[in-house]
């Protein structure tokens, strides 16, 4: 390269500068080349070394570099945000299986501190991890098949092969005692957190490959599986419950970073920072913390970057936009604390919007927790008596301050909102013990529906509707009581009007020749014959007969099973509307005899009957 | 074998067996060699069908009886095709265009227009029109009626529409303007009786009046449900007794089970089990107006008259709102909650009156 002159140099360098991806405010001063290329250089090596210890001494310029989540990983089962008595968990199970074949399997939300708890653990075991990351040489098509072959004299093999290999010998070859490994070596623990694509789609292939690596292997296996609300039910998939108990799978769930251990964390981060920077970065106040803190919900990743991105804004101090942002929160805050939260609900809720515009995470409930927060329905104490007191003849419409708002649980809940009134409505009645709170909350659910009934409006009024229900059942419990645990069951409605819909269908098709309005043909005929003996009807009529036009009488009908709604399900596909469908049995023929119902010659009658008996035997095949 | 209700079908209009008096009218009419579209109207039960068919056979001879069941396939103008089944002979065309849902316009123009632009050949030994029957007309949707008023002008050369529905009051007033009613009557207890005993007579069996006058009763005049009530009977019981108790069907035993619980005690858990029962009925293909006027039938008998007109209010609002609404287990299962609550209620205060 020609070497440029010193004003262009010095363009170049401020050119770096607007393409500088990091998060150092450092660049701003310095404009030596040879620094940048000094950093640029330490850093991938630092990386390949891949140990934790020696982060924290990288001297002060080099560390600009690294985000603080690298940098404040934590060293120490003590720094560790988790809760203690998941991280024994997890130790037990380490300290049972270190040095022979074993499956754990950690779920949780993404930032939940999974595979920090398995790294400092480990390395306080002195265990090695050796960790799998899908290899991105492969083809993307090679993964459909799992023989290797060979193109331009390049041997390709798919993903799997590669895991299963991968898996089958990395504890084999120990790893080279270096000089100062000291006497850990030898012993691994393996980690998974990429899973090649194809198990999503076959999981039986990789249930195969860990009963193989269950009979020979002796270093233990983890799989950090992080799960969300949209959920794909990976670990369900993946890891379904018959393949669990077969392989002795353990399986430890994390919950989202509780605040109070995620505040400690951001509270010593940003005193290390305003340390280290001396004065330079100004350190982010209290409250602000706390508004990461719950924007965050319970991700700590993310509120560890968001930290480093409010404390970057502060300190570069010329902008006005960052004045804005940093200026908005502590001022809304003012005398807002989590303590007094509940009395001040509109508060919350424009804080909400604030943690957002810091660069908080979109919180988001798992059904089942959705549900419980309505219909276990957390009311505040009796704190203030609303300045104008309810007239003696509406007092039993009194209530206390609701702990959730409605709107933002559904919202939350990422189902629609018919789907949740269905929820709400399949459950509501286990939270009731009064009839009178009954009624009322049944009209509620009733007029939701009413509200969602029209297609034209559907769209507009849906989220009205599930206001009305959420709303309606929350204030008509009067006398809500702790009833404790109570599961929850999945709608049986659409199971039911399926059903319906169904055996409908299959009634005026089987009976078409009786030539009847469906009602009738329902309601009169069809339970008529069922008390019939009348040796005309075919196979399959007289199976339908018997299940549709007799109902058993018993005092309980335990026909319609209830689904129980278990703690991370998402809700199932909504199925539309099947309006106007065909009908569904395929022997449909274009022209066929009418057999029962209508007068007709009898010279036509035998012949008709012949194909009848052909259609029988077609039908029975 | 088929059922009796078949079996002793009236074929001719001078064989029918009450409503004389309309029949010969509807013999005039067909005399005079051509008539208007008409609209039969009447309750489930009294004969609609079987009057029409009769009346056919008046029209074209015994040939409009052998009758085929078609399938029809549609193409609506959206792309989507439209599956139907038709009852047809060579004279005329049964369909139920409400079987086609949403799309029962399309089915409406479409088929009327196949039959109607197709003439008779032999013009000259049979009528010049062919007839299309529609039956329950009552369940169109609003579109579909006003492409019908159009259908019914344009084709009246070649086409009679016969149209066949349990009440007019969902019947737009154009189409009702356009066609000659007819009221089919439900037959009189006398009426249903003497064709029960006629019945039996052919069948060789011996009806005892009392029984035919229970079952006649208990049909609430519905001469089908009367005459598979009766079959029932036979199979129940022979020879007839005349206090034998004449069977009922499933549903409705479960249905009364049903109010019963429902009276027996108010709190959510009978609710619940309730909800639980609904559906039950629901799966057994009874549609949710059944299962409502039912339960209202059932409850009212049970309850105190001072109740009574609050109770049929409420059903009436929770009726209302299960025709607006999309899922009928929300509004039956409110009306059940309001039934319990006001019956509740009501104990509680009469408790009280009798202790003060």
């Amino acid at each position: 390269m020609d070497p440029l002159p010193e004003g262009s140099r010095t363009a170049a360098s401020s050119v770096k500068r607007w393409v500088d991806p990091s998060f150092s405010e450092l660049s701003a001063q310095s404009s030596d080349p040879f620094l940048w290329s000094k950093t640029d250089t330490k850093n991938p090596k630092k990386r390949k070394g891949g140990a934790f210890s020696c982060q924290r001494l990288e001297s002060d310029q080099g560390g600009q570099d690294e985000s603080w989540v690298d940098r404040y990983s934590p060293q120490s089962q003590a720094e560790l945000a988790v809760h203690k008595k998941k991280v024994e968990d997890v130790q037990t199970w380490m300290n049972a299986h270190r040095s022979k074949g074993g499956i754990l399997v950690l779920t949780g939300p993404s930032g939940s501190g999974k595979t920090a708890t398995v790294r400092v653990l480990s390395q306080e075991l002195g265990l090695k991890v050796q960790e799998w990351t899908n290899p991105s040489n492969v083809e993307p098509y090679s993964s459909w098949q799992n023989a290797d072959w060979r193109i331009d004299g390049l041997t390709y093999s798919s993903q799997v092969t590669q895991f299963r290999e991968f898996l089958l010998r990395a504890y084999k070859y120990g790893c080279l005692s270096m000089a100062g490994d000291g006497g850990a070596a030898g012993k691994k623990l393996i980690l998974v957190e990429d899973f090649p694509n194809q198990f999503s789609r076959q999981p039986s292939s990789l249930h195969d490959l860990l009963r193989r690596f269950v009979r020979i292997a002796r270093c233990p296996l983890v799989f950090v599986v992080s799960e969300s609300v949209s959920g794909d039910g990976s670990v369900r998939s993946l890891f379904p419950r018959e393949i669990q108990e077969e392989l002795h799978i353990n399986c430890i769930s994390f919950n989202p970073v509780a605040p109070t251990s995620m505040m400690k964390v951001l509270g010593s981060i940003s005193a290390q920072e305003a340390v280290k920077s001396g004065g330079r970065t100004s350190v982010p106040g209290q409250a602000e913390l706390e508004a990461l803190c719950s924007g965050s919900a319970g991700d700590i990743r993310s509120a560890i970057n968001s930290l480093q991105f409010l404390c970057l804004l502060g300190s570069s101090g010329n902008s006005g936009v960052s004045r804005t942002k940093k200026d908005r929160p502590a001022s809304g805050r003012r005398g807002a604390s989590r303590s007094n939260q509940k009395t001040k609900k509109t508060k919350t809720v424009k804080d909400q919007e604030e943690e957002r515009a810091i660069g908080g995470k979109d919180a988001a409930l798992f059904l089942f927790r959705a549900l419980g927060k309505i219909l276990h329905c957390k009311r505040g104490g009796h704190t203030e008596v609303p300045s104008p007191a309810l007239p003696p003849h509406l007092l039993h419409h009194c209530r206390e301050d609701l702990l959730v708002e409605p709107e933002v649980v559904v919202e939350r809940s990422h189902v629609s909102a018919e789907m949740f009134n269905l929820y709400l409505h399949q459950n509501y009645l286990d939270f009731f013990s009064e009839v009178e709170d009954v009624e009322r909350a049944s009209e509620y659910l009733s007029d939701a529906d009413l509200l969602a009934a029209d297609w034209t409006n559907r769209i507009i009024l849906r989220d009205y509707s599930s206001s009305v229900a959420v709303r309606g059942i929350l204030h008509s419990n009067s006398h809500q009581v702790s009833v404790g645990f109570r599961p929850l069951h999945k709608p049986a409605w659409l199971q039911v009007s399926t059903k319906h819909r169904e055996n409908c269908l299959a009634a005026r098709h089987l009976f078409r020749d009786f030539c009847l309005p469906a009602a009738c043909l329902q309601v009169e005929l069809l339970p008529y014959l069922a008390k019939l003996t009348n040796p005309m009807r075919n196979h399959t009529q007289i199976t339908f007969i018997q299940e549709v036009g007799q109902m058993s009488l018993r005092k309980h009908p335990s026909r319609v099973k209830l689904e129980t709604l278990t703690d991370k399900e998402t809700a199932p596909e909504e199925e539309e509307e099947k309006e106007d469908r065909g009908l569904v049995e395929g022997q449909d023929q274009s022209e066929e005899a009418l057999t029962a119902s209508q007068p007709k010659p009898t010279l036509s009658r035998a012949l008709l009957e012949d194909e009848e008996v052909s259609i029988e035997e077609y039908s029975s095949d | 074998m088929s059922l009796w209700v078949d079996k002793y079908r009236p074929t001719s209009l001078g064989k029918l067996d009450y409503h004389k008096e309309q029949a010969t009218q509807l013999k005039n009419l067909v005399q005079c060699g051509d008539f208007p579209h008409l609209l039969v109207y009447g309750p489930s039960g009294a004969g609609k069908k079987t009057r029409i068919m009769c009346l056919l056979r008046e029209l074209y001879g015994a040939g409009v009886e052998k009758l085929r069941i078609e399938h029809h396939t549609i193409v609506a103008p959206s792309k989507k095709k439209i599956e139907i089944n038709t009852i047809a002979s060579n004279y005329h065309l049964e369909v139920n265009p409400s079987d086609a849902g949403n799309q029962d316009r399309v089915v409406i123009q479409e088929l009327i227009k196949t039959v109607a632009q197709s003439q008779q050949i032999q013009s000259s030994t049979q009528r010049e029109f062919k007839v299309v029957i529609l039956t329950e007309v009552d369940r169109l949707t609003k579109d579909a009626q006003h492409a019908l008023r159009r259908t019914m002008e344009k084709y009246m050369s070649t086409c009679r529409l016969i149209l066949c529905s349990t009440s007019t009051s969902k019947v737009i007033g154009p189409i009702r303007s356009r066609c000659l009613a007819v009221r089919v009557p439900l037959p009189s207890t006398e009426e249903v009786c003497s064709v029960l005993t006629s019945v039996c007579k052919k069948e060789g069996l011996n009806l005892p009046p009392e029984l035919a006058k229970q079952i006649s009763e208990k049909s609430g005049r519905n001469l089908r449900k009367a005459l598979l009530m009766c079959e029932a009977c036979r199979v129940q019981q022979y020879p007839f007794s005349a206090d034998q108790e004449v069977p009922e069907t499933d549903w409705e035993v479960y249905l009364r089970e049903t109010a019963n619980a429902i009276v027996s005690q108010q709190n959510p858990q009978r609710l619940l089990e309730v909800r639980a029962r609904l559906y039950e009925l629901l799966t057994h293909c009874i549609p949710p107006e059944i299962i409502m006027k039912g339960l209202v039938k059932e409850l009212l008998s049970n309850c105190d008259g001072q109740l009574k007109a609050e109770v049929a209010h409420m059903a009436a609002y929770y009726e209302h709102r299960l025709q607006l609404g999309s899922k009928a287990i929300y509004h039956l299962e409110a009306f059940t909650a309001k039934f319990m609550a006001i019956y509740k209620k009501f104990m509680e205060d009469g408790l009280d009156a009798m202790m003060f």
